[in-house]
């Protein structure tokens, strides 16, 4: 990896962390457009036939507090960015053009 | 405007697997020519972004919320809805499956409405308006209507699903999105613009240009 792509990586995820932080503090509790919807709407509900380990961005032996949706957060941004990163490594261009 | 578990009939849920499958196909079919050793960390990066983005809802009025999707973005880095796709079908099966944010039942709905829906979306507003309008008004207008009609399409799956009446799912979805959108297009606007200045390799239409005399020479970084 070129220091300019190690850079970029640096950055994007320092930009994602800021987010994660800032998270628990501006995001609204309220329900999405969606679940909202769906409140004024009908009378369907979540089946809960999965349940996340994770479930609502907090992690539950850390409690309810922003500490806990913070590393959440974080949590799934490094998986985004590793999984991103090996699923695109697998799927690329294996006999690039030689330039 | 994750649809979880229970809202889509499962029959339905199949339906947009069999979509989803198709459209992977094609994606993976891209990437095999179109993606190459130094969008790798790109396509890293952007999805962690995208992770990061979806899963703040910010506030908006009518004591609703909501989050940004970033679909468009994605496709005109690349100038390829396929990128989007892949991008999208990564980040939710994430929130799916850790942070049970949009149902795995759902989850070919989901990639169809923000990966599908909201990358080609973007992608063909902007190519259709970057000459009349400018490149910027494009890049907004287009980020705009990505998130407004991927949204409009939940309301169409809703109504499909039984679950939503379809002019009322319409105004409230499209109400909620129209309110987001605007968000959407200040973030699509300011990231790739930033890109533009720091790192004008990574945008696909900066590549474009090039890849015709490629063979002439091979330097990507002299005319900068």
């Amino acid at each position: 990896m070129s220091p300019k792509d190690k850079k970029l990586i640096m950055v994007g995820v320092v930009v994602c962390f800021i987010i994660a932080i800032m998270a628990p503090f501006i995001a609204s509790s309220n329900p999405d457009g969606l679940e909202k919807s769906a409140e004024q709407l009908s009378t369907t509900e979540e089946s809960g036939a999965y349940q996340a380990p994770f479930a609502d961005y907090v992690i539950p032996v850390l409690g309810d507090g922003p500490f806990s949706g913070i590393v959440a957060l974080a949590i799934g941004v490094l998986i985004a960015l590793g999984l991103g990163y090996g699923v695109s490594a697998v799927l690329k261009n294996r006999n690039p053009p030689a330039n | 405007m994750h649809i979880p578990d229970g809202f889509i009939p499962l029959w339905q849920c199949a339906i947009y697997y069999v979509i989803l499958a198709i459209a992977l196909y094609f994606s993976l079919r891209w990437a095999r020519t179109n993606l190459d050793e130094k969008r790798v960390p790109l396509m890293a990066v952007l999805a962690a972004g995208i992770f990061a983005i979806m899963s703040m809802n910010v506030p908006i009025p009518w004591g609703t919320s909501g989050h940004i999707v970033g679909g468009a973005l994605v496709a005109l880095i690349f100038l390829a809805p396929e990128a989007a796709v892949i991008v999208f079908t990564l980040v939710l099966i994430v929130q799916g499956l850790f942070f049970g944010d949009g149902g795995l039942t759902c989850l070919g709905a989901n990639v169809l409405n923000m990966g599908i829906i909201g990358g080609c979306v973007g992608l063909y507003t902007f190519k259709a308006l970057h000459r009349p309008i400018g490149k910027v008004p494009a890049i907004a207008v287009a980020s705009w209507l990505s998130i407004f009609i991927a949204a409009e399409a939940v309301a169409v799956e809703m109504w499909l699903a039984g679950t939503f009446p379809l002019v009322l799912g319409l105004e409230f979805m499209g109400l909620y999105h129209a309110v987001i959108g605007v968000i959407e297009a200040i973030l699509t606007v300011v990231v790739i613009l930033a890109l533009e200045k720091l790192r004008p390799d990574l945008l696909a239409w900066n590549r474009k240009n090039k890849t015709a005399d490629l063979k002439a020479e091979g330097s990507e970084v002299t005319s900068k």
